[in-house]
C-alpha cells in the first residue's frame, strides 16, 4: 500500500513549484565543491588544514562526534521497536535507523580525511590494541554500521521498484538476482531482535567511549572527568531523539499526513525531554564537582584562559544548563503544549546541546593546554583557524547527509508493513 | 477465534515467542563472548606491554639543569641524526623559571614513560614498549590518527604534516642521518637513538659509556648535562649520577606516567634566596 505523500511546494503567483530538484542540485554543488577540497587533502596531506601539533583534532573531529551522537536515536528505537515491540513506533523506528546509518556513514567519511594515512583505515581491524578507546570505537562503529546496514536493507528492498519495476519482467536475469537478495532480507528481518540487542550493546559501548577518549587523558585538566562517558551517552540519546522528532514531523506529519498519529510525536518529544533533563542535572553536578568541590588550579586556569578568548562559561550556562533545562521541561510537557511549531523550535536545543558539548569538550583541552615545566606550570593558549578546505570537506559530508536524507524522505517506503513474518 | 488472530496483529500486545527469546539470548551470548575475547586479549597485551622483566635493562636519561647552558646542541644533533625539519623537533630546549623567578633551561626529550599514555591510546599498537623500556613506533603501522599526540602530557610527539625534508641544514655539522625518513601522514617521536643502542650492544659496547652506543643528544652535550645508561644497573653512569644528585625530579610526576628521564633541578629552586654559598 502506498501512502499519500505531499511534497512541499513553493507558490509564486499562480505557479506552484516543487523545490525538490533545486534542493538536490544545491546539495550536489556542495558535494562537488567538497570533492575539490577532498582531492587536495588526499594528494597534499593534512598540511593544507589549520591543524597543528598543538591542536591536532579540530573541526572534522567535532563533526564526526556530533554526527555519531545525532545517530543515537537508532539504538534507542531499535530497542523500542524490536525488543519492547511497541508497534506504534514502528514507522518512526525506520526513520531512526535511517538517521543512524546516515550519522555513522558521515562520521566514517569525515574520519577518513582526518587520518594522516587514509588508506590504512583498515589497520585497527587487523592490528588489535584493545587498551585503546579509539580501537574500541573503530571496531564498534564498523560493526554497528554493518548492523545498521542489515537493518536498512529490508526497508530499502520494500520499495516498489524492487518488486514491480518493468525491467524485472523484461530482463529475467534481474528477477533471478533479486530472489536470493529478497530471501536474505527476509532472513535479516527475522533477526531484528538480535540486531537490536547487538546494536544497543555496540552503541552504548562506543557512545560512552567517545567521551572516555578524552576523559582518560589525565594530562589535560578539563578533560579528565569521570562522568563524561555517561554525559556523552545521554546527550546522544537526548539529541538524537530530538532530531528524530524534528525530522519525523517533516517526513510524516507534513509530507505523509495521517501515517503517524500525533501521540507518537508527543512521545518522541517526551523521551527526548526526559533524557535532556537528566543530562542537564548530571551536567550541573559535574560542573560543581569539577570547578567547585574539587578545586583544581589547572582547571581553574584553563577555564580562565578559555573565557578570555571565547564565551566558554557562557556557552556552558546558557547552552548546556539553562536552555536545555527549559527545553527539556517543555518537551516533557509536549502533550500540554500541543503546538508543533513551538515544539519544533524547542527540540533544536537538545540537538545543538549535543553538538556544543562535543565542540567544547574537544577544544577545551587542546586550545588551553597545560605546560610541563616543573616549577611554574601554566596554561598555554594555542590557536586554530580552519582553512577553506576543512570547511569544504566538512560541508561535503553534511551535504551528503542532507542529500541522502532528502532522497530517503521522498522515496523510502516508510509505510509498507506487509512483512512476510506478520502476514 | 479467527477474530483474535486478526486483532493481535494491530494491538500493542507484545507477544515474544520462544524462538525470539532464543534469538535474543543468542545475540546476548555472542556479544558476551566478544567482550570475553576482548578482555582476554587485552590482558595478554598488557603483559606484553613493558612489564616484561622489570629487572632487565631499562634505559634512562638524567639531565642536570644546573649544567645546561641552553646551547641547543642536543636538539641540533637530534635533528641531524633523524633528519628533522626545524619545526619537527623531538627534543626541545625552553627557558623556564623557578618559583622565585630565576630562569633556567629545560631540555625535553621523550620521557620514555613506563606507563606511557601514547602506548595506551594507540588504536593499532603502532607505538609499543621495547623490552628495554624504550617507547618506539612502527611507522608502517601508524594510521596518523594523532590520538598519541593528544594524549602525550609532554608534547613530545610530532606529526608529519608534509613530506620529509631532503636533508637537514645541520647535516653534516652536527652528525649524519642515521635512520630512514618517515612518511607524510604518520606521527613520529624520539626513540633514544635505539639504532645506536642496538648496534652498540652487538659490538660489545656499553650505551651511556661508549659514544657510538649512546643517544646523539647525550654525546653532543658540551657540558655533560645529559647522562645515559641502564637504570637497573648500579654501576651504570646514570645510576651513579642519580646517587650523586642531592635530589632528582621527573616532569609531571603526578600523572603516574613514570618517566625514565630524570632531572637534577636548578639549585635556586631548592635554596631560599637568603642562603648563599655551599652548605
Amino acid at each position: 500500500m502506498q501512502a499519500i505523500v505531499n511534497y512541499p511546494k513553493v507558490r509564486i503567483g499562480k505557479y506552484s513549484i516543487d523545490i525538490f530538484p533545486y534542493w538536490i542540485g544545491l546539495l550536489l554543488v556542495g558535494i562537488a565543491f567538497g570533492l575539490v577540497g577532498a582531492f587536495i587533502v588526499l594528494t597534499q596531506g593534512l598540511q593544507v588544514t589549520g591543524l597543528s601539533n598543538k591542536v591536532p583534532w579540530a573541526l572534522w573531529i567535532s563533526i564526526d562526534l556530533s554526527s555519531i551522537a545525532l545517530g543515537g536515536s537508532a539504538f534507542v528505537f531499535g530497542v523500542i521497536v524490536h525488543l519492547l515491540r511497541i508497534k506504534r513506533f514502528e514507522v518512526v523506528g525506520r526513520l531512526a535507523i535511517l538517521l543512524g546509518f546516515l550519522g555513522y556513514s558521515t562520521a566514517g567519511m569525515v574520519l577518513l580525511f582526518d587520518l594522516g594515512k587514509p588508506f590504512r583505515f583498515w589497520h585497527p581491524i587487523v592490528y588489535w590494541q584493545p587498551h585503546s578507546l579509539l580501537w574500541e570505537i573503530t571496531m564498534c562503529v564498523v560493526l554497528y554500521l554493518s548492523v545498521l546496514m542489515a537493518e536498512m536493507l529490508p526497508i530499502v528492498l520494500e520499495h516498489p521498484a524492487f518488486s514491480n519495476h518493468p525491467w524485472l519482467t523484461r530482463f529475467p536475469v534481474l528477477e533471478k538476482l533479486m530472489k536470493p537478495v529478497r530471501r536474505f532480507s527476509h532472513w535479516l528481518h527475522g533477526f531484528s531482535p538480535v540486531l537490536a540487542v547487538i546494536g544497543l550493546t555496540l552503541s552504548l559501548l562506543h557512545q560512552a567511549s567517545l567521551g572516555a577518549t578524552y576523559s582518560v587523558l589525565s594530562g589535560r585538566g578539563l578533560w579528565f572527568n569521570q562522568s563524561a562517558p555517561v554525559q556523552f551517552v545521554l546527550s546522544a540519546m537526548g539529541g538524537g531523539v530530538a532530531l528524530l522528532f524534528i525530522l519525523s514531523i517533516i517526513v510524516f506529519r507534513i509530507t505523509r499526513p495521517g501515517l503517524v498519529k500525533d501521540g507518537v510525536f508527543y512521545d518522541l518529544a517526551r523521551i527526548s525531554g526526559a533524557v535532556t533533563l537528566l543530562l542537564t542535572y548530571l551536567r550541573v553536578w559535574d560542573f560543581a564537582v569539577t570547578n567547585y568541590y574539587s578545586f583544581d588550579r589547572e582547571i581553574a586556569l584553563q577555564t580562565q584562559v578559555l573565557n578570555t578568548i571565547a564565551p566558554y562559561s557562557l556557552t556552558f550556562w546558557l547552552g548546556q544548563a539553562i536552555l536545555p533545562a527549559i527545553a527539556g521541561a517543555m518537551l516533557l510537557a509536549a502533550k500540554r503544549i500541543r503546538s508543533f511549531r513551538v515544539l519544533l523550535v524547542v527540540a533544536t536545543v537538545p540537538v545543538l546541546n549535543a553538538i556544543l558539548m562535543r565542540w567544547n569538550y574537544n577544544f577545551s583541552g587542546l586550545i588551553a593546554s597545560i605546560s610541563y615545566d616543573p616549577f611554574t606550570p601554566s596554561v598555554i593558549l594555542n590557536s586554530y583557524t580552519p582553512t577553506w578546505i576543512e570547511f569544504a570537506v566538512g560541508g561535503m559530508v553534511i551535504c551528503y547527509w542532507l542529500l541522502m536524507f532528502s532522497l530517503a524522505a521522498r522515496y523510502l517506503p516508510f509505510h509498507a508493513t506487509d512483512h512476510p513474518k506478520h502476514s | 477465534m479467527q477474530n483474535r488472530d486478526e486483532n493481535t496483529k494491530d494491538t500493542e500486545q507484545s507477544s515474544v515467542s520462544r524462538r525470539d527469546v532464543l534469538k535474543i539470548a543468542g545475540g546476548l551470548a555472542a556479544t558476551l563472548g566478544l567482550t570475553q575475547f576482548i578482555s582476554i586479549k587485552s590482558l595478554a597485551s598488557s603483559l606484553e606491554a613493558g612489564s616484561v622483566n622489570p629487572d632487565g635493562v631499562k634505559w634512562g636519561m638524567l639531565i642536570d639543569i644546573n649544567k645546561c647552558i641552553g646551547c641547543n646542541y642536543c636538539t641540533y644533533a637530534c635533528q641531524a641524526v633523524n633528519n628533522l625539519a626545524d619545526d619537527m623537533l623531538y627534543n626541545v630546549v625552553t627557558t623556564e623559571t623557578t618559583q622565585s623567578g630565576t630562569e633556567f633551561f629545560l631540555s625535553r626529550p621523550c620521557m620514555q614513560c613506563a606507563e606511557a599514555p601514547c602506548v595506551h591510546v594507540c588504536p593499532v599498537e603502532a607505538t609499543y614498549y621495547r623490552e628495554d623500556g624504550i617507547v618506539i613506533m612502527d611507522y608502517d603501522r601508524c594510521i596518523g590518527c594523532r590520538y598519541c599526540q593528544v594524549a602525550c602530557p609532554y608534547d613530545a610527539r610530532v606529526f608529519n604534516w608534509r613530506e620529509p625534508i631532503e636533508k637537514s641544514d645541520l647535516i653534516p655539522t652536527f652528525g649524519v642521518q642515521e635512520v630512514p625518513n618517515r612518511q607524510r601522514g604518520v606521527v613520529e617521536k624520539c626513540h633514544f637513538c635505539s639504532h645506536r643502542i642496538d648496534d652498540g650492544l652487538q659490538r660489545g659496547l656499553e650505551p651511556g659509556v661508549h659514544p657510538q652506543a649512546t643517544p646523539a643528544c647525550v654525546v653532543a652535550c658540551p657540558t655533560g648535562a645529559r647522562v645515559f645508561g641502564d637504570l637497573n644497573s648500579p654501576t651504570s653512569p646514570i645510576s651513579k649520577a642519580r646517587d650523586d644528585a642531592r635530589v632528582t625530579l621527573r616532569l609531571r610526576e603526578e600523572l603516574s606516567t613514570e618517566p625514565r628521564v630524570y632531572y637534577v633541578p636548578p639549585d635556586s629552586a631548592y635554596k631560599p634566596p637568603f642562603q648563599t654559598g655551599e652548605e
